[in-house]
């Protein structure tokens, strides 16, 4: 268990998050492309399964249930929530292993999949669907090996991943810091899917600095978050301007 | 060497050294330990030093900087954005995200191949030395000369902004062909319109940064328009409020809702194919309740009141024909936007200072010239052209362009043969029209003459030509077919030899001007990595063969190497001595037409050294306060058109007007309009889907091998089909097995089927997927210009 985490929970000066702006987001997808790259996620030739597929990031259609012409759709990308209720995300909560585990010093649920047994007990709990589990052996046609990262692990059949909130790039800007001499704790950082996204839509930084660009829109009035009457205090916010997606918020994802 | 007991001891110390002052290589080694212990056949990734290097995308011509990461400098492992370029300040689409599954695809060509059995059979490709492979062309290129057909000769290339068209070109000239074509697109008929309305050759600049009111008639601006990550930022910037800066309008009109139109401030929902009618509309409201630039028409416009042709006859002008004939009643009508709509958006047009019309069809290929005037013309009468400069040109070439070609006389003979197809009402301008379609045709058919040695460079016509199946029976006809593939694609495939050119990511381009962007730029894409196999540069092969040619042809292309050549455009743009090499800090808003750029460079190399950093050359567009039109104004009528319609064609025919042709096949029997669209998670062009992209494809546009087309539910019901329903769709131009998706983003009796599906080539990702759109839609031909336009296709879908 993860000691002594309440009383760092309530007083941690770091808490990493995002908020995504759906007023810019195109849905063009950039964000998910770079995420796949960057964390080594593996793909088959059909990924139309999509309770078979793996993804980190998913884009999700939301559409105003109006008829044509006043008909409107919108995407809404989403990552892992990072969910900061007390003690425990839902998924942390359930996990029998500890292999899913929230980090305190920073807010980052993190999922340690060589401890993992694939109960998948932590998909069942997550309700936002953030979780895949690997039904397969990965397999990269062999040339493609060539592009796979070394920071990052390539998993097995028979574990469960998600978004990291690409915990890699944190560990080494948390080492450029101790090199430079600066405190690594809060460091800033970006995760792969903020740096590709072409129309600055999503924010990233620590919730908890309220200089922070990302805690300041974290407090627009366009803010929301998803299922905010579930308690799991996602730490990814979302903005938008327009009333009937405000309205989607308390729907499930699926 | 072998590594002694203390050496490697002394190595493990050298690494524990480095390892405490950083605790990832720890956490790494412990998790790798662990993961390898377990799963020995999981690719574990060589790891080592990392490095990025930094160059310029070329999937498409939006002219993003990238900067990719190297493991121990050859194994590219990420590729993201440069945060300090121009063009895209950080952020890529998502083609170009997934672009290192280009570089390592398994379907790419790692030799140079020769087709040993049928064309046509993937299995007939043999291996061929670069020497034999080059020879047998040069010996073709040589022995048509011989027999005075050089004009048999002909090139399709997919890189229309690259110094490699214009080695092309150069190439053709010097040779004697006139055949050399690009893939169709958008700006085919728009620079046909520029040249008749102002007598230039350029592309429009569309001063998008500074607009606080943009009107857009169906430009895919989210789906992929001009240079789409600038599109992107564009539209993120008009999301953005920034102090200081006024907010921008943003008004979409399409008959398909869109995301553009999601994402608009306002979607006006018209019917396809219909924009142009309603750009006249707006025409008859400014022009009827005096909203129009009466100062600008009255000094620099032509035929906006009637006038008297060369022969002498009394002819009307636009304002006659538009307010005859485009009244908001008949134009509500036509379109189904309401006569109070069309009145409200013609006021708010007029009322704002930085105006702008935008125009586009949904899947970038040429438009119909009279709709393409249409906008032209609502754009001067809101003084766009004006000094407002909300719309500027651009022309192709921003300098001094290659030397003059050598022409012998075999080159002028063949030079001037008529381009094989090519419609005789072509207009002349300066403009050479792009009739693709009408050569394919021609080809096919067998008419006029025959065309001995074709060349593919960075096209898949076979997959990617509107109407693909044309392509095909055209490649087919052709006596040698030489393919410059990176890929084993649809027309390869086809193929007598194929002479790989290098990958995006492992060659040394050029950029040429960004579409749609109000700025002449220029870039050079350095290679990222060295060749994965055995490919060349297709520029270096053209020198080459031009070499094996001799006499005028190798005194036309004299340089020693394709870089040599773009080292000489930074020699030139040294020497112009206009425009700057920037990086992301430029603001395009900055930019006044007619204003050159003061240079921050003045050596050649350090020009050279800048470009190859990442910087990019951008320079202001012209001014327009000259037109070289036979008026010498802007011209609204088109004297321009007095050769190609006859002498007593109806006055409109000179003129913009609604001209919709009319779909093939009988409405009784194919009742439904099929209209296709874009997506920028499918990749439309000469590369496929990237596997990283088939993730974003939700499953209700393509589930396993089926795709869906976009049904509204009203006309779902009457067919009797059922949401997710198996269905077949037929055209005039062929059947396909889909399922439905019930959608109120079309209205009744239109269906919508996306682009980027149904490939055959490639590899198990890819191939199999859904339906090729080009497959199922219809291709008029433009009866003015000849050039291929898609609008909407007569379509009928029925229970499978
Ligand atoms: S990259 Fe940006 S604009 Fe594109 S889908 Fe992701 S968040 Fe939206
Ligand atoms: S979103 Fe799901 S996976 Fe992520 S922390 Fe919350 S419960 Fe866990
Ligand atoms: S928009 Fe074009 S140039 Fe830019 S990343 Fe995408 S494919 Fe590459």
């Amino acid at each position: 268990m993860s000691g002594n985490a309440h009383s760092e929970h309530a007083a941690g000066k770091v808490r990493y998050g995002m908020v995504i702006d759906l007023d810019k987001c195109t849905g063009c997808g950039a964000c998910a492309v770079a995420c796949q790259q960057e964390n080594n996620i593996a793909f088959r030739p059909d990924e139309s399964n999509k309770l078979r597929t793996i993804s980190w990031l998913t884009l999700y259609r939301l559409e105003n249930g109006k008829d044509y012409p006043e008909h409107r759709e919108a995407m809404l990308p989403r990552p892992c929530m990072h969910c900061d209720s007390p003690h425990h995300a839902p998924c942390t909560f359930v996990c029998p292993v500890n292999a899913t585990v929230r980090d305190e010093h920073t807010g980052i649920v993190d999922h340690i999949a060589v401890r993992c047994i694939g109960c998948r007990y932590c998909m069942v709990a997550c309700p936002y669907h953030a979780r895949s589990f690997n039904w397969w052996d990965p397999k990269w046609p062999k040339t493609m090996e060539a592009m796979l990262s070394p920071e990052v692990s390539p998993r097995m059949r028979g574990v469960v991943e998600k978004c990291t909130f690409c915990h890699h790039r944190l560990n080494r800007a948390r080492d450029r810091a101790r090199i430079n001499g600066e405190d690594p704790d809060g460091v800033e950082y970006t995760p792969a899917c903020v740096e590709a996204c072409p129309t600055g839509a999503i924010t990233f930084g620590n919730l908890r600095d309220p200089h922070s660009q990302v805690a300041k829109l974290a407090k627009d009035p366009r803010a929301f978050r998803i299922l905010e009457k579930l308690h799991t205090e996602p730490k990814v916010y979302y903005l938008s301007s327009e009333q009937w997606i405000h309205k989607q918020s308390d729907n499930d994802l699926s | 060497m072998s590594l002694g007991r203390r050496a490697f001891l002394q190595f493990v110390g050298g690494a524990i050294g480095g390892t405490l002052l950083t605790p990832i290589p720890w956490k790494l080694a412990d998790d790798s330990a662990i993961w390898t212990q377990n799963w020995s056949w999981r690719p574990s990734p060589e790891r080592g030093e990392i490095t990025e290097a930094t160059g310029t995308c070329l999937l498409c011509p939006g002219g993003c900087g990238i900067q990719v990461r190297l493991v121990n400098g050859h194994r590219a492992i990420y590729v993201k954005g440069n945060p300090d370029h121009v063009v895209n300040r950080g952020g890529l689409c998502p083609v170009g995200a997934a672009g290192l599954q280009y570089l390592y695809a398994p379907y790419r060509v790692t030799q140079p191949l020769k087709q040993t059995g049928k064309r046509g059979d993937p299995k007939g490709f043999q291996p061929i030395s670069w020497d034999e492979a080059l020879k047998v062309v040069a010996a073709k290129l040589t022995e048509l000369r011989q027999k005075g057909q050089p004009h048999a000769v002909a090139c399709l290339t997919g890189q229309s902004r690259s110094s490699t068209a214009d080695l092309w070109k150069q190439f053709f000239a010097a040779y004697g062909s006139p055949n050399l074509y690009t893939m169709p697109c958008h700006s085919d008929s728009t620079r046909l319109a520029v040249a008749l309305a102002t007598g230039q050759e350029a592309d429009l600049a569309f001063h998008l940064e500074k607009a606080t009111y943009v009107l857009n008639f169906g430009a895919p601006l989210l789906e992929g328009w001009a240079s789409p990550t600038r599109a992107q930022r564009l539209f993120s910037r008009w999301q953005t409020e920034q102090p200081g800066v006024p907010e921008t309008e943003f008004v979409h009109v399409e008959p398909r809702c869109s995301l553009t139109a999601s994402k608009a401030d306002r979607w006006i929902a018209c019917n396809p194919g219909t924009e142009a009618a309603l750009a006249l509309g707006i025409a008859h409201v400014l022009i009827r309740e005096k909203l129009f630039d009466a100062a600008f028409v009255a000094d620099q416009v032509f035929g906006f009141e009637d006038w008297t042709d060369a022969a002498g006859a009394q002819r009307k002008g636009f304002k006659a024909l538009v307010l005859g004939k485009y009244s908001p009643q008949d134009v509500a009508s036509l379109t189904g936007v309401d006569a109070e709509v069309i009145q409200e958006l013609a006021r708010q047009l007029a009322r704002q200072k930085n105006a702008v019309v935008l125009w586009g069809p949904p899947t970038d290929t040429p438009n119909n010239l009279y709709h393409d005037l249409a906008f032209l013309a609502l754009n001067a009468l809101i003084g766009a052209f004006s000094s407002k400069a909300m719309i500027s040109l651009v022309p192709p070439q921003p300098w001094q362009a290659l030397p003059d070609p050598a022409m012998d006389m075999e080159a002028f003979k063949g030079q001037g043969q008529k381009p094989l197809g090519q419609p005789a009402s072509t207009p002349k301008t300066k403009v050479r029209p792009n009739t693709v379609h009408a050569f394919f045709n021609a080809l096919a058919n067998g008419e006029e003459y025959p065309i001995e040695l074709l060349f593919i460079h960075e096209a898949n016509p076979a997959y990617g030509l509107p109407e693909n199946a044309l392509a095909v029976q055209a490649l087919q006809k052709a006596g040698t077919v030489v393919s410059f593939s990176s890929y084993l694609d649809e027309t390869s495939a086809y193929a007598d030899l194929i002479l790989p050119n290098h990958n995006a990511f492992e060659r040394l381009d050029d950029v040429i001007g960004l579409p749609g962007a109000p700025f002449a730029f220029y870039a050079v894409a350095t290679p990222i990595l060295s060749p994965q196999y055995d490919t060349k540069a297709t520029g270096d092969v053209l020198l080459s063969l031009a070499k094996a040619l001799g006499g005028t042809v190798a005194q036309s292309l004299p340089w020693k190497s394709y870089q040599d050549l773009l080292k000489l455009r930074a020699a030139q743009i040294a020497q112009a001595g206009s425009g700057t090499l920037v990086d992301a800090t430029f603001d395009p808003a900055s930019v006044a037409p007619g204003a050159p750029l003061k240079p921050n460079f003045s050596k050649a190399s350090d020009v050279w050294r800048k470009l190859t950093s990442g910087l990019c050359w951008v320079d202001a567009p012209q001014a327009l306060d000259r037109y070289a039109t036979p008026s010498s104004r802007l011209e609204l009528a088109c004297q321009g058109l007095l050769a190609s319609v006859s002498a007593n064609a109806g006055d409109e025919l000179f003129m913009a007007h609604y001209a919709p042709l009319n779909p093939s096949g009988d409405a009784g029997e194919l009742p439904l309009l099929l209209i296709t669209h874009r997506s920028l998670s499918l990749a439309p062009g000469y590369v496929p889907n990237a596997p990283f992209m088939n993730k974003l494809l939700p499953d209700d546009l393509l589930l396993q091998q089926d795709v869906f087309v976009e049904v509204h539910p009203s006309t779902g019901k009457k067919l009797g089909l059922r949401p997710k329903a198996k269905a077949l769709l037929k055209t005039p131009r062929g059947e396909a097995a889909v399922r439905v998706r019930f959608a109120p983003t079309v209205p009744a009796g239109v269906i919508a089927l996306p682009e980027g599906l149904g490939h055959t080539a490639y590899d198990e990702y890819v191939q199999g997927k859904g339906v090729n759109a080009n497959a199922m839609v219809e291709v008029q031909l433009d009866p003015v210009t000849g050039l291929g336009t898609v609008w909407a296709t007569r379509a009928q879908l029925r229970l499978a």
